[in-house]
């Protein structure tokens, strides 16, 4: 029986939500702001739960003298939130530039390692292979690539007469064209992340709430 | 015609919404089975699970929460059933804060009852949910143990018999990463490229595209990108395994006892993006057809 209280819940709220397809409406504006209440609440609870507790709270209960390294990193946690006190701001610097610091140098070894080394060794293609993957493939991404870079990096002032700037400027539509095309396979795929959203939906309602519900009685 | 696209103009939205409304709701009460092709980069995962055995050991990372599991579900779940029918040890973790380990936790359990023959800790474990994202996954490079010391049920992990020979990357085959968002990224910029695991990730159709860089570059060695690359999942599954073919078609089934899976969620997708086409051609035709008119030519 719990379920299926459950199951009506899920049911009505999502059907308030949906009522905003409609319009604007009190229901709806409920429903929002639980979610986004719970989402919040759920979100602390589970930071509570599964970061301090665990990693600062059972440590130090359990030996507090062996683990007195970790009030370090609590400290400049706590001295994040001096922010709110204009006077204090400056203390929270500190710990801010520290997270920052950190995380750049791990993100640079990370994206030099594995994203731009990789990305750019797998675009200089052999171009003496002329392979049906050539000419379908490989040509496509080396010109897709050199008319994008000309259009964000290399693109020069276009002058009358000028061959080069002529050449370049063809070149910089080439890669808006490229651009384009590559933002309509994004969309494409934006519309069918957001159907599959409302199919899950659907299926809830059909399947678990008005047939789930008739199948109980 | 003309006078369809002066109506058009003046549409009222919600009608659009009912269109497709009721064009998500139909293919779910009578499916249409429309059939599925495979993509490569959905069979190399398939292939490579394929070459894997009982002696050897996949993870599979629930990196996304509810806001996603029509997406993500289906895909996690024809991983993990193709995992398990191989009787390949599966380690489940999750690493998404807003609810990855509740959909590990469901996902799992609703597998693992259609393999009564396997047990727990023995051919599956959850080891639950870790915050901590990349410091996480870096870690687990040097000892998974020390980073998941208790499962999803607080039982010391060096208790169940198959972790006791999986410590690290290195006793680990693959690593399939059901991602939402910059998660699955981590796993080909930072597992792939620092500690050489073969890296698959099933991704949400919203990042797809910024995941076939990591295939290209070869971070990755499969992806499926959206409710689309899972049905083709499952059409692997159901064609090379008997067993998982009646628990797909049990599924497919229409009332309620059939479930979701993406086959049937495609079905919606091809009725809903031709409604979508055709309100996309019709309104261009309709501003095409309001540009000629002599109000614009005055300005």
């Amino acid at each position: 029986m719990d379920d299926l209280v459950g199951v009506w819940v899920a049911a009505l709220l999502t059907l308030g939500l949906f009522s905003f397809l409609y319009k604007d409406n009190p229901y709806f504006r409920f429903t929002e702001a639980l979610f986004a209440g719970i989402s919040l609440g759920y979100y602390i609870g589970n930071e509570l739960g599964n970061t301090l507790r665990p990693n600062l709270l059972e440590p130090l209960r359990q030996d507090f003298s062996g683990n007195l390294h970790l009030l370090i990193p609590t400290a400049m946690g706590i001295l994040l939130y001096a922010r709110y006190k204009k006077s204090l701001a400056w203390l929270g610097k500190y710990s801010l530039a520290a997270y920052v610091g950190y995380y750049a140098g791990y993100n640079m070894i990370l994206k030099l390692h594995g994203e731009v080394l990789p990305q750019i060794q797998s675009t200089i293609l052999p171009l003496n292979q002329f392979s049906a993957k050539f000419f379908h493939t490989d040509l496509i991404i080396l010109i897709g690539v050199l008319a994008v870079l000309v259009y964000f990096f290399f693109s020069k002032e276009v002058k009358e007469g000028e061959l080069s700037s002529q050449v370049f400027a063809k070149v910089s539509v080439l890669g808006t064209w490229f651009l384009m095309v590559s933002f309509g396979a994004a969309f494409g795929y934006t519309v069918m992340a957001r159907i599959s959203l409302l199919i899950g939906r659907f299926n809830f309602l059909l399947n678990d709430w008005i047939l789930g519900t008739f199948a109980r009685f | 015609m003309k006078a369809l696209l002066d109506r058009l103009e003046d549409l009222d939205r919600r009608w659009i919404y009912l269109i497709v409304g009721v064009g998500a709701l139909l293919p779910l009460i009578y499916p249409l089975n429309l059939p599925v092709t495979i993509t490569p980069p959905v069979r190399n995962i398939y292939d490579y699970i394929e070459k894997l055995g009982p002696e050897d050991a996949v993870i599979v990372s629930f990196d996304y929460g509810p806001s996603t599991g029509p997406e993500n579900d289906p895909m996690a779940e024809a991983v993990m059933r193709h995992i398990l029918a191989r009787g390949i040890k599966l380690v489940v973790i999750a690493l998404y804060p807003l609810g990855g380990v509740t959909m590990s936790q469901l996902s799992l359990d609703r597998v693992a009852k259609e393999f009564p023959e396997l047990t727990y800790g023995k051919d599956y474990v959850n080891l639950g949910y870790k915050s901590g994202g990349i410091a996480v996954l870096k870690a687990m490079g040097q000892d998974l143990h020390t980073i998941f010391p208790m499962d999803l049920a607080k039982r010391p992990i060096a208790d169940l018999p198959m972790m006791q020979k999986i410590k690290s990357y290195k006793d680990l085959k693959l690593a399939v990463s059901i991602a939402t968002g910059i998660i699955g990224e981590w796993w080909a910029n930072l597992v792939n490229a620092q500690y050489g695991l073969p890296v698959a990730v099933g991704c949400t159709a919203v990042s797809a595209p910024k995941y076939y860089a990591y295939l290209r570059s070869g971070n990755m060695l499969g992806l499926m990108g959206g409710l689309k690359a899972a049905s083709e999942y499952e059409k692997l599954v159901m064609d090379g395994y008997p067993a998982l073919r009646r628990i797909y078609e049990r599924l497919n089934g229409p009332g309620a006892g059939g479930g979701y899976t993406a086959i049937k969620g495609m079905d919606v997708q091809s009725v809903v993006h031709l409604i979508i086409i055709a309100f996309i051609v019709l309104g261009n035709l309709a501003y095409f057809r309001s540009r000629k008119r002599p109000h614009h030519s005055e300005e």
